[in-house]
């Protein structure tokens, strides 16, 4: 009953997305406005940190926040690789532990050649890493893995527009059943993971940036763009070679999607027609970009705030929405009811 | 017996006090060679920190723009025109002014019309790096530095790629990356794991919190670029020599990296600050399994960062070694503009 509603309201939101030039328009503005404060006299006003409604919080909500993002990738990176989870030492902590709706079925991906299998691998690993990373810096304030709901990546694609994608049944999107499909799970994710990270880093207080927080929760950022990057190249380059954009047009729905939920901060995959130009006063036809990096006009990578993150892995614009969609219980955070 | 959490601490500790060495040490630079400024121990400002960035994106642009386009960033001709690729007015005086030593017809003859897709949005990218910190910086922005990007067996062993080269220990001593996708990719990986270690390494030396978002808006997107690098380099990589050729340019930049802080990596330990693409060996839950080394990344996977004099010494081939002297060589043969020189 939940997921109907779920998948009722997010059908509803692909109705209601906006225009994506719209938003494009809007973000290419924002962007535009952006100026490095304090550098020279002819800087205009500085740029408004990203601060999300909840008024008081401290480094370790910040990087709570952060350990649930990391328990949501490392179990959908590990089910994928492994067809396990992470173990009973990693997911322990305060507030209300869950466990994780695999939908009864074994995730581990088949059919991968050893390099696709390597690849899943190392991203389970990395994201196991900073799952273990981030509760070593926090100690026993750690939260605990909350319940994820692995199986919501069915209604998430019937409510991108996904074609042929229905909500239960044997054409349910699952990221688990190959390895183009995995791409698109992992796209779901990656940049997600990068502009939480980026709309994070600049609330860190003094004395975090102190003990070394900025440089840490930057670090991750990076590593989260290179997964970033890993994923929307591999789709490129997969139809590319295959000379079918439908692997970036799928890819691209979801965008719209996270655009509608996340507050926009998107930048859509092309399907370049690199009719290669060999010299420089002749190209034989022009040669478009590609779009691997997800960024603004100024090609600095999107930021969100909590807020914005949160309505993206619920699943839900609503403003006051405290769980949903990956999180049926909400997040262990005190972000984790909307005020946007 | 020390806790994982205290380890981690304590390696947090020892970064920072890396960090702030690094910083003294720099100061001491400039100390030497403005003895007034005596009173100000750590005299540097987020300018000269994002002037430092700035050199190393008139170095990454111009590289994109001759490979993709066949020019440098302030002139257009008919392929850049083509996907208005923006043209970059030089105008920024601070410093001295140089230009760009290439070879002649540096476009790259791509068979592979993914990666001439790639050359195209970084070169757009980086352009716009340049375009955004100039702007910002105003004034106060540092001119295009002379910039060095010949390499090849047309040129000698003191051209910029053929010293890397030499010093790497590929290819015979000579490289062109202007020559074919799978050399263009090396050139680029070259610098695009570098530029996250810098902005990584600067983020937190921003005393600015405004300048943080921007700066780590930036770090993300040299990390797109570098994990598109390395990514392509995998893929295209059927026999392994790629990856060989990329540990070869990691070591050798981690051996300049260290070089630079006394031996050891940010973080204080003497362990490489730098991986290539080689596979790797990882535990997944207590299963150890077989994996690919798209990130480069420590033992915690978070990215790597460096000091400006490590990174100055990377892109110099080794001219930052000696404190108090400006740092030239490879890529920057008459050093870069700015403080952290």
């Amino acid at each position: 009953m939940k997921q109907i509603e779920q998948f009722e309201e997010l059908t509803e939101l692909r109705k209601k997305r906006v225009n994506r030039r719209n938003f494009l328009v809007g973000a290419g503005t924002a962007g535009a406005a952006t100026v490095l404060a304090g550098c020279s006299s002819n800087a205009a006003s500085p740029v408004a940190p990203i601060v999300p409604a909840t008024p008081a919080y401290s480094d370790n909500d910040l990087l709570n926040f952060a350990l649930n993002l990391e328990y949501l990738e490392a179990e959908f990176y590990l089910y994928a690789a492994t067809g396990s989870g992470l173990t009973s030492a990693d997911t322990g902590g305060t507030g209300t532990g869950g466990a994780t709706n695999t939908g009864g079925a074994s995730l581990k991906v088949t059919g991968l050649t050893t390099a696709q299998q390597n690849i899943l691998n190392e991203i389970a690993y990395d994201e196991q890493s900073h799952v273990r990373f981030l509760r070593s810096a926090l100690g026993s304030a750690a939260v605990a893995k909350p319940a994820l709901d692995l199986t919501f990546f069915a209604p998430l694609a019937v409510a991108a527009g996904v074609p042929g994608a229905t909500a239960t049944g044997a054409t349910a999107f699952s990221p688990f059943t190959s390895f183009n499909t995995f791409l698109l799970g992992a796209f779901i994710f990656e940049d997600v993971g990068v502009t939480a990270y980026h709309g994070a880093a600049p609330l860190i207080t003094a004395a975090g940036v102190k003990a070394g927080l900025l440089g840490a929760a930057a670090g991750i950022l990076a590593v989260e763009a290179y997964h970033a990057a890993y994923a929307r190249t591999t789709l490129t380059a997969i139809s590319i070679a295959a000379g079918d954009p439908t692997l970036i047009n799928t890819a691209n729905l979801i965008s719209t999607l996270r655009a509608t939920l996340g507050g926009g901060n998107e930048k859509p995959l092309t399907f370049p027609n690199a009719n290669i130009a060999t010299t420089a006063s002749a190209p034989a036809s022009p040669v478009y970009a590609s779009s691997i990096v997800a960024a603004d006009s100024n090609a600095l990578a999107f930021a969100r705030n909590t807020d914005q993150v949160h309505h993206i892995v619920y699943g839900s614009a609503t403003v006051g929405v405290s769980k949903g969609g990956f999180f049926p219980n909400g997040t262990n955070s005190i972000f984790s009811t909307t005020t946007t | 017996m020390a806790s994982t959490e205290t380890k981690v601490l304590d390696e947090i500790i020892a970064s920072r006090r890396a960090m702030i060495l690094g910083g003294s040490a720099l100061a001491g630079l400039l100390l030497t060679k403005q003895a007034k400024a005596a009173a100000t121990v750590t005299s540097y400002t987020d300018a000269d920190v994002l002037n430092f960035a700035l050199n190393l994106e008139y170095l990454e642009a111009n590289f994109y723009y001759l490979a993709a386009f066949g020019t440098t960033i302030d002139v257009a001709n008919a392929a850049s025109t083509a996907v208005g690729a923006p043209v970059i007015t030089l105008s920024a005086t601070v410093g001295t002014k140089g230009t760009v030593a290439h070879k002649a017809n540096p476009q790259v003859p791509f068979t592979l019309e993914a990666v001439a897709a790639y050359a195209v949005e970084t070169a757009i990218e980086e352009a716009k790096h340049v375009a955004f910190l100039t702007g910002a910086l105003g004034s106060a922005a540092v001119a295009q530095p002379q910039i060095d990007l010949t390499g090849g067996a047309s040129y000698p062993a003191t051209a910029a790629w053929n010293t890397l080269a030499t010093a790497a220990g590929v290819a015979g001593g000579v490289f062109d990356p202007f020559a074919s996708d799978a050399f263009f990719l090396l050139g680029a990986y070259v610098f695009e794991d570098v530029g996250v270690t810098a902005y990584h390494g600067a983020a937190p030396l921003l005393t600015n919190i405004a300048n943080v978002s921007p700066a780590a808006g930036i770090l993300a997107v040299e990390a797109y670029h570098a994990g598109l690098i390395r990514t392509t380099l995998n893929a295209i990589d059927t026999d392994g020599s790629l990856a060989g050729i990329t540990n070869s340019i990691s070591m050798l930049r981690s051996t300049l990296s260290l070089a630079a802080n006394g031996g050891k990596n940010l973080a204080g330990g003497t362990t490489p600050d730098d991986f290539g693409i080689m596979p790797q060996t990882v535990n997944l839950g207590g299963t150890s399994a077989q994996a690919t080394q798209l990130v480069d990344a420590d033992a915690n996977v978070l990215a790597f960062a460096r000091n400006t004099t490590q990174v100055l010494n990377i892109v110099t081939g080794g001219g930052a070694t000696t404190a108090g002297t400006k740092a030239t060589g490879v890529f920057f043969p008459a050093g870069l503009n700015g403080l952290f020189s």
